[in-house]
C-alpha cells in the first residue's frame, strides 16, 4: 500500500503541478487571477476530438495543431477582453468566468452535453514496484518534468524570462524603466495557455471530455496556487505535491471516504492559510495594495 | 445597449402573444410536456421516444376522445435539471400554466423530479415520470395518496427491485466464475458513487453477498463526479477482486470503464453504471471498457412484440439505440390508451384506469403498484444486463432466470487478463 | 396625527425622492412591483418575480460585502445554504413554523459568516475570494457523507410552505427584498457604511485614526450574511427543498456576476441586474430555439457590460441623467443650474 501512495500521489501531483503552473506564472507576472484557464485546457481537448476524431488528422499532428491555436486563442482573449479590464482585479475575476461561461456554452451548443473521449498518445501499463501505472499517466509525468525544466530555463536564460522575472517582481518599476509591461503580460498569457492546452491534451485522455470539465480541476488548481502563494511557481509545484499526496491517502486510508478526497484536500488549503495568509511561498501582501 | 435590450424585449412580448394566441387557434390537441435536461443524452432521448410516439399515434388518425380524433401535441420543456432545481420547478410551472399542458413526461434527476413532481400535483397535473429512479417519488404516493396519485413511474424499476435484479445477475456471473474458470472463492469489490440512491443497495451487497458464497473484500466511494479513479481501481487491483461491483450513475462511470480497461484489471465491472448504457459509451472510453457490464432497459432483445419495432425505428430515425429516458414513447401510449378507454381526460378518471389497467409497453407488461411504480418480475418488467463485446452492447440476462429467457441474448463473456490468472 | 405623519412623509417624497430622476425609478419599481398583483395573478409570472425578488436580496447582500468593504466574497453561496438547510432541518424536524425557522437559520448564517470575517481578517485580495469559494464545496462534500441528515444529493424535502397562496408569497418576497434592499441601502450611507468605505480605500489610514477595522469587517460580514440567510430560508420554504444547489460554485458567481453587471457599491445596481436578467432568460425560455443560447446571452452580456460600462449598469445610466455637485457631492438632475442643496452653479 505504501508503494501505491507513493507513485499514485506522485503521478497526480504532477498531473496538477502541469495545470497549476500556467495559471500560476500569468498572475505572478500580471496579477491576473485567470478562472477560464481550465476552460482553455477543455478547448484544447474538444480541438483533438474534433481535429483527430471528426476530421481523421494524425493525433500527434492534432495535438499540435490543438496546443498552437489555443495558445493563440489565450492570446486573443487577453487582448479582447482582459487588457481592457486588467486593472480591476474583481473584472477580471468576472470577465473570465464569462469567457469560461462562454467557452462553456459553445462547446455545449457544438457538441452537446455528451461525455467523449480523445486517445492516449500511449497505450498500456507499466508495473512499477507492484504498482499499475498507465503509460499516458509516465508520459504525463516526464511532460511536467521537461515543462518544469523548459519553464525554469526560459525565465533563467532568456531575455523574456528576465523580463518576465522583473515584472513580476515589480510591475511599477518595470514600466518606469521602459519595459514594454503590456507586451511582457501578452507574452505570459501565451505562454500560461500554452501550458494549460498541453494540459488539456495530456490529461484529458485519462478523464472524459465534456463541457464542464472545467470546472473540478479549476478548484484544484486554485486550491494548489492559493495553498503555494500566488504567483510563486516552485509554491505551484510543492502545492501540487500536498494536494496530490493528500487526495490519494485518503483515497486509500479511508476507502469509504474517497469521494471527501477534494475537501479534505480543500480545508487542508484553508487550514494552511489561515496561519500563513499568503501561502506557502507567497509574497505577503503590504497593507497598502 | 439599453435600447436594443428593450427592443428585444418588447419584440419577445409580440412574440409570446402571437404564437400562444396561434395555438388556441389550432384544432385543439392534447397536450403534452416533455421535461428533461434537452441539452444532454437523457433530455434528448425523452423528446425522441415521445416523438417516436407522437407521430404514430397522430398518423394513426389521432387519440380517440369520445368519438373525436384528437392530435398529440408535444411541448419540448428545458428543464435544466443538471445544474438547477428552482429552474426545473419553473420550467414545470410554465408548462402547465403558459404552455398549458394536459399532461407531463419525462424528468431526470431525482432531487428535480422530487420538486417538479409537487408542483404538478398542485395542479393536479398527470406526471409520468420516466428517469428517475429514487424511491421517494413512489413512497410519497403511498404516503399521502390525495396529493400524490397524479405521479405515475414508467421507468425505471424502484431502487429496492433494482437491488433484487442486480443479486440475481450477480449470482449467475458469480456461477460462470466458479464454473468456467474454476474458481470456488468469489471477491467483490464494492465501488459505489457517493450517493443517496447508492447506499441502500451498498448495505444490502455487504449483508448479502457473504450469504451468496461470495466474499466483499472492501468498499471504495467515489463522488459521481471524480475524472480520476486510479487510485481507486489500484486498491481494488491489490485486494484481489475478480468482480467490481458497480454502483455509478455519473460520468465517473465512463471513467471506471476507460481506466480499468487501460490497467488491464483482472476483474470484470458489473453493476449499474448509467452511462454505460449509452450507445456512446464506447467512444467515451476510447474503446478500452470491454466487457464491462451494467442493468440496461432496451436491446435489440424481443422483451414485448413490441420492444424490436420501437428500437429499430428509433434507431433508422435517429441512428443510435434509445436509452431509457426513451420510454417517454411507452408513457404517451400509456396516456393515449387510457384516454381511449375513459374517454376523457379528467385526471381523476385517469387515474383511476392507470391503477387498473395491465399496459403492454416495450420493457415488459407495465403494472402500476401501490406506490403508482411498475410492478418487477417475471410476466411484468424484469429489465435487461447488458456487456459491452468488441464495441457491441449485447444483451446476456435474463437467460433462463426464473423461466425467463428473451429472443436473441448471448453469453456473458470474461476478460482476457481475468482467464490467464 | 394622521395628517402630520401624511404631511410630513410628502414633504420627504417631494424633497428626497422625488428631486432625482434615479430615485423616481426606484420608487416606480417598488410601487410597480406591489400594485401589480391587482392586475395579474398569472402564477408563473409571480414566480419569476418571486425568484427574481430573493436573488435580488441575495445579490445586493453580496454587494454590501464585497462592494461597499471591498472584500470580495466568491462563495457568497455559503450564507444562503446554510441559512437554507437550517431552516428547512429545524423545519421538518422539530415541525416549528417557517415563520420562526427562517430568523433562526438567518441567526447561524450570521454566525457563519462572523466566522467566515474572523477567517478573513489576515487575508487580502484574491487569496480572501479564492479561500471563501472553496468553503461551501467543503460544506457540500461533509454534507454528502451525513446523508441521514442532509439527505444527501437530495437535499432536504417536503418543506413547508409559509402559505400555499401564490399572491400572498410574491408579497412576502417583495416586502423582503425591498425593507432589506432600503436597509442595507441606508446602512451603506451611514456612519457605518462610510467606513467601510474607508477601509476598502485605505485600511491603514483607518486604523491610524483609531478605528478597529477587523470589527467593521466582521459586522459588515455577518450582517451581509444574515440578510442572504433571510432570503435563503425563504427560498428553502418556497421551492419546498433545499439542495446541494443552494451552496452551488454557481449560485456564488451569480451573486457576483450580477452585482458586477448592475454595478456595486450601490445596492440598487444588483437588484436591477437581476430584474432585468433573470426574467429575459425566463422569457428566452419560452422559444425553443433560444433555450440553448440562454446562458450564453447572459455571459456575453457581461462581458459587454464589463468592457463598455466598466462601473456597472446602474452608475453607467445614473451618470448619464444625473451629476454630481462639484462642491457638496450632492447628486442633481442633470441639466439643473443650480444645486439643490448649496446651490452652486452646475451651468458650466
Amino acid at each position: 500500500m505504501l508503494q501505491d501512495i507513493f507513485f499514485t500521489g506522485l503521478i497526480n501531483s504532477g498531473i496538477y503541478a502541469l495545470l497549476a503552473l500556467g495559471f500560476s506564472l500569468i498572475f505572478g507576472v500580471a496579477r491576473i487571477v485567470n478562472i477560464s484557464h481550465t476552460a482553455f485546457y477543455m478547448v484544447a481537448a474538444y480541438m483533438v476530438y474534433v481535429l483527430g476524431h471528426m476530421l481523421g488528422l494524425p493525433f500527434w499532428l492534432a495535438i499540435l495543431v490543438a496546443v498552437l491555436a489555443v495558445t493563440a486563442l489565450g492570446v486573443l482573449a487577453y487582448k479582447l477582453v482582459i487588457e481592457p479590464i486588467r486593472e480591476h482585479d474583481t473584472a477580471v475575476l468576472i470577465g473570465t468566468i464569462a469567457l469560461a461561461a462562454i467557452f462553456q456554452e459553445l462547446m455545449i451548443i457544438f457538441f452537446g452535453g455528451h461525455y467523449l473521449s480523445i486517445p492516449a498518445l500511449v497505450s498500456g501499463y507499466t508495473e512499477v514496484a507492484g504498482v499499475r501505472i498507465t503509460n499516458q499517466r509516465l508520459l504525463t509525468l516526464a511532460i511536467v518534468g521537461v515543462t518544469l525544466i523548459g519553464i525554469w530555463l526560459l525565465l533563467t536564460r532568456s531575455r523574456l524570462g528576465l523580463a518576465i522575472r522583473v515584472t513580476a517582481g515589480d510591475r511599477e518599476v518595470a514600466n518606469l524603466m521602459g519595459m514594454n509591461v503590456g507586451g511582457i503580460a501578452m507574452w505570459t498569457m501565451g505562454i500560461s495557455v500554452g501550458l494549460a492546452a498541453i494540459a488539456g491534451v495530456m490529461v484529458a485522455p485519462l478523464f472524459v471530455v465534456d463541457p464542464l470539465m472545467w470546472l473540478d480541476p479549476l478548484i484544484i488548481v486554485l486550491a494548489i496556487v492559493v495553498l503555494g502563494g500566488l504567483g510563486s511557481l516552485k509554491g505551484s509545484v510543492i502545492g501540487a505535491l500536498i494536494i496530490g499526496y493528500v487526495e490519494t491517502m485518503t483515497v486509500f486510508l479511508v476507502p469509504a471516504g474517497s469521494f471527501l478526497k477534494a475537501a479534505v484536500a480543500l480545508s487542508i488549503m484553508v487550514l494552511v492559510l489561515a496561519i500563513r495568509p499568503e501561502g506557502l511561498f507567497g509574497v505577503a501582501f503590504e497593507e497598502e495594495r | 445597449m439599453v435600447a436594443r435590450l428593450l427592443a428585444t424585449l418588447v419584440w419577445l412580448v409580440i412574440s409570446v402573444l402571437v404564437l400562444s394566441s396561434g395555438s388556441a387557434l389550432a384544432a385543439d390537441p392534447i397536450r403534452v410536456a416533455v421535461l428533461g435536461p434537452m441539452g444532454f443524452l437523457q433530455g434528448e432521448h425523452h423528446w425522441r421516444g415521445a416523438q417516436i410516439a407522437r407521430d404514430e399515434i397522430n398518423d394513426a388518425g389521432g387519440v380517440d376522445l369520445g368519438g373525436e380524433r384528437r392530435p398529440i401535441e408535444l411541448i419540448q420543456i428545458e428543464t435544466n435539471e443538471m445544474l438547477s432545481v428552482s429552474d426545473a420547478t419553473t420550467a414545470a410551472e410554465r408548462a402547465i400554466t403558459r404552455n398549458r399542458a394536459d399532461f407531463l413526461v419525462g424528468g431526470f434527476r431525482s432531487e428535480a423530479v422530487l420538486a417538479m413532481q409537487d408542483v404538478a400535483m398542485d395542479y393536479q397535473k398527470i406526471f409520468l415520470g420516466v428517469g428517475a429512479a429514487h424511491g421517494e417519488l413512489g413512497e410519497r404516493v403511498q404516503e399521502d395518496y390525495d396529493t400524490y396519485k397524479y405521479w405515475f413511474r414508467v421507468s425505471p424499476t424502484k431502487s429496492a427491485d433494482l437491488g433484487r435484479q442486480l443479486f440475481a445477475v450477480l449470482a449467475s456471473v458469480a456461477e460462470q466464475i466458479r464454473t468456467e474458470l474454476g474458481r470456488d472463492d468469489v471477491k467483490v469489490a464494492l465501488l459505489a458513487e457517493r450517493a443517496v440512491w447508492a447506499d441502500p443497495l451498498v448495505q444490502a451487497a455487504e449483508h448479502n453477498l457473504p450469504n451468496m458464497g461470495m466474499e466483499v473484500v472492501g468498499t471504495w466511494r467515489p463522488s459521481a463526479v471524480a475524472t480520476d479513479v486510479t487510485a481507486e481501481l489500484s486498491a481494488i487491483n491489490r485486494a484481489g477482486a475478480d468482480i467490481i461491483f458497480t454502483m455509478l450513475s455519473g460520468p465517473v462511470g465512463i471513467v471506471v470503464g476507460r481506466q480499468s480497461g487501460e490497467m488491464e484489471l483482472a476483474a470484470v465491472p458489473f453493476g449499474i453504471n448509467v452511462e454505460a448504457q449509452k450507445a456512446g459509451f464506447w467512444q467515451a472510453t476510447d474503446g478500452k471498457a470491454n466487457y464491462l457490464a451494467t442493468l440496461d432497459t432496451y436491446s435489440p432483445v424481443e422483451v414485448t412484440e413490441y420492444t424490436i419495432p420501437f428500437v429499430e425505428s428509433f434507431i433508422e430515425r435517429f441512428g443510435e439505440p434509445p436509452a431509457y429516458t426513451a420510454a417517454t414513447y411507452d408513457a404517451i401510449r400509456v396516456l393515449a390508451q387510457s384516454i381511449e378507454a375513459t374517454g376523457t381526460l379528467d385526471a381523476d378518471t385517469l387515474v383511476d384506469y392507470m391503477e387498473e389497467t395491465t399496459f403492454r409497453g416495450t420493457a415488459g407488461n407495465l403494472k402500476f403498484d401501490e406506490r403508482h411504480d411498475p410492478t418487477w418480475g417475471p410476466g411484468f418488467v424484469t429489465g435487461l444486463a447488458v456487456q459491452w463485446q468488441d464495441g457491441e452492447k449485447v444483451a446476456f440476462w435474463p437467460n433462463g432466470w426464473q423461466g425467463v429467457s428473451y429472443e436473441g441474448m448471448r453469453p456473458f463473456r470474461f476478460p482476457t487478463a481475468m482467464r490467464e490468472d | 396625527m394622521v395628517v402630520r405623519t401624511m404631511r410630513r412623509g410628502w414633504t420627504l417624497l417631494r424633497t428626497e425622492v422625488l428631486v432625482l430622476p434615479s430615485r423616481i425609478v426606484v420608487l416606480v419599481f417598488a410601487v410597480g412591483l406591489l400594485v401589480l398583483p391587482l392586475f395579474t395573478t398569472d402564477p408563473y409570472l409571480l414566480r419569476i418575480l418571486i425568484m427574481a425578488s430573493i436573488f435580488a436580496t441575495f445579490a445586493a447582500s453580496w454587494d454590501f460585502l464585497a462592494g461597499y468593504s471591498g472584500q470580495v466574497n466568491f462563495g457568497h453561496a455559503l450564507f444562503f445554504g446554510t441559512a437554507a438547510y437550517s431552516s428547512a432541518l429545524i423545519n421538518v424536524n422539530l415541525g416549528i413554523s417557517p415563520l420562526l425557522s427562517i430568523p433562526i437559520g438567518a441567526l447561524l448564517a450570521g454566525v457563519v459568516g462572523v466566522l467566515v470575517g474572523v477567517l478573513c481578517l489576515r487575508l487580502r485580495g484574491p487569496y480572501l475570494s479564492l479561500t471563501t469559494l472553496v468553503l461551501p464545496i467543503i460544506v457540500v462534500s461533509v454534507f454528502f457523507a451525513i446523508p441521514d441528515i442532509t439527505g444527501g444529493e437530495l437535499g432536504i424535502r417536503r418543506v413547508e410552505t409559509i402559505t400555499r397562496d401564490r399572491v400572498a408569497n410574491y408579497y412576502i418576497a417583495v416586502c423582503m427584498m425591498l425593507v432589506l434592499c432600503f436597509f442595507l441601502w441606508k446602512l451603506g450611507n451611514s456612519r457605518f457604511g462610510l467606513i467601510l468605505h474607508a477601509i476598502r480605500e485605505d485600511q491603514v489610514a483607518v486604523r491610524a485614526a483609531g478605528l478597529n477595522t477587523s470589527r467593521y469587517k466582521i459586522m459588515a460580514f455577518g450582517i451581509s450574511a444574515v440578510v442572504a440567510g433571510l432570503v435563503g430560508g425563504f427560498y428553502g420554504h418556497f421551492v419546498r427543498s433545499v439542495g446541494p444547489a443552494v451552496l452551488a460554485v454557481q449560485l456564488s458567481f451569480e451573486a457576483v456576476i450580477f452585482g458586477i453587471v448592475g454595478g456595486i457599491v450601490s445596492i440598487v445596481g444588483p437588484v436591477a441586474a437581476v430584474f432585468i436578467l433573470y426574467p429575459l432568460t425566463e422569457l428566452l425560455a419560452d422559444f425553443p430555439a433560444f433555450q440553448e443560447f440562454r446562458l450564453l446571452a447572459f455571459a456575453l452580456i457581461v462581458l459587454l457590460v464589463l468592457l463598455f460600462m466598466p462601473r456597472g449598469f446602474v452608475p453607467w445610466v445614473r451618470d448619464r441623467i444625473e451629476q454630481v455637485c462639484p462642491s457638496c457631492k450632492n447628486r442633481n438632475t442633470r441639466g439643473r443650474k443650480r444645486c439643490r442643496v448649496c446651490q452652486t452653479d452646475l451651468s458650466d
